[in-house]
């Protein structure tokens, strides 16, 4: 099997623990803090079939607004920070001034190392991707405040800009721009 | 010499094998998710008053649920119970290839002691080529002709009993755009 193969698998376990736990937490969270009534059931068939039901209409717009908003943070703040490191560590090779910049914000030691991959940023931005475009359509059909289906979206198109840069990043490795650099 | 040649060999036939379930197996770290998010959103339902300590529900009403859940066509489910005690339907019919669709759309309770009736009255607000209908307890009912014509369809609940209701649709052409579905839900009383 491929190290490429063994790597994505790896690295994918977590983003698709947190997105059913962010959305999960986040019903069972508000139902219990605002003691809603509600009930589980599985009326349809198939896998993974596990319903939840409240009383009334406007609990469920509320439940399901804030439960969709909290699995778009769980993904999203991780995502987002992931880029940000990234770039700043890469910028620091290359400019000086990110450097001067850094030690004056007393955050030197939180861009000495870079563990995160280009892979790992691809497989959260795909899952932070995935949960957006089903936050979207929830808002789109009702189900959702669309405040939260914008959030989702700015932050979905903000993580694949991150994303392409990342990839401009790591391109640069293998093959730099030869403009930058003067080798005469 | 020979035990080298064949643990290479064995790594290659098994990396053969695995590399396709490992694809599958990342294919389904991303669709598991996906569809437990998408089954795990809160639905609107009429939940159950037990009042008596015995057990023994003391309601007695016609209730009407959602059923809920996914499907390639349907949408956007909503049932309202009106101030009159009957029940309004809708759906968004999205659009869609010529074939034939069915999806559990409600469940309808009887917990009086009496046989009730019920009629169902659907339609789309443009005519699309479809034939629109219900199946409740394995028989086929028609709401709405394709070319539009709608009938009211009245059933008999049995006291204390529970039916699923099913909304067929027929395109004989594929339909290019979405069209809202309203259902109205009359209990006789």
């Amino acid at each position: 099997m491929s190290i490429l193969l063994k790597k994505a698998l790896k690295l994918s376990i977590l983003p698709a623990i947190l997105m059913i736990a962010g959305k999960f937490v986040g019903i069972m969270a508000l139902i219990i803090s605002y003691n809603l009534q509600f009930e589980v059931g599985n009326e349809i068939n198939g896998i993974f079939s596990t319903q939840i039901f409240l009383s009334d209409e406007v609990s469920t717009l509320f439940v399901n607004s804030i439960s969709d908003l909290s699995m778009i943070l769980i993904l999203g703040i991780p995502t987002i920070y992931m880029i940000i490191r990234t770039t700043i560590f890469q910028d620091t090779m290359n400019n000086p001034r990110t450097i001067a910049k850094i030690v004056k914000f007393n955050i030197l030691k939180w861009v000495t190392s870079n563990n995160t991959t280009f892979l790992k940023i691809f497989i959260w931005t795909t899952f932070l991707l995935i949960s957006s475009i089903i936050v979207i359509s929830n808002a789109i059909n009702g189900q959702t405040y669309i405040w939260v289906g914008i959030t989702s979206g700015i932050l979905s198109l903000l993580s694949i800009w991150g994303l392409i840069k990342t990839f401009e990043i790591e391109t640069d490795k293998v093959y730099p721009n030869n403009s930058k650099h003067s080798y005469y | 010499m020979v035990k080298t040649y064949k643990k290479s060999r064995f790594k290659e036939i098994s990396s053969k094998i695995f590399e396709p379930i490992a694809l599958g197996l990342l294919a389904l770290l991303f669709i598991i998710p996906s569809i437990t998010v998408i089954n795990l959103e809160p639905i609107t339902k009429n939940l159950k008053q037990f009042t008596d300590v015995l057990g023994v529900t003391t309601s007695s009403e016609i209730i009407v649920d959602l059923v809920g859940g996914t499907h390639e066509i349907l949408s956007s489910e909503k049932v309202y119970r009106e101030d009159d005690g009957n029940y309004t339907y809708q759906a968004v019919l999205t659009k869609r290839e010529s074939d034939f669709y069915s999806k559990p759309i409600l469940e309808i309770q009887n917990r009086t002691d009496e046989e009730k009736s019920i009629t169902f009255m659907g339609t789309t607000i443009n005519p699309t080529q479809s034939d629109i209908g219900l199946i409740i307890n394995d028989q086929s009912y028609r709401l709405q002709k394709a070319n539009g014509e709608s009938e009211d369809v009245e059933i008999l609940l049995r006291p204390q009993s529970k039916y699923i209701v099913y909304l067929t649709v027929e395109s004989l052409i594929g339909v290019q755009f979405s069209e809202d579905f309203e259902m109205e839900i009359i209990i006789q009383q």
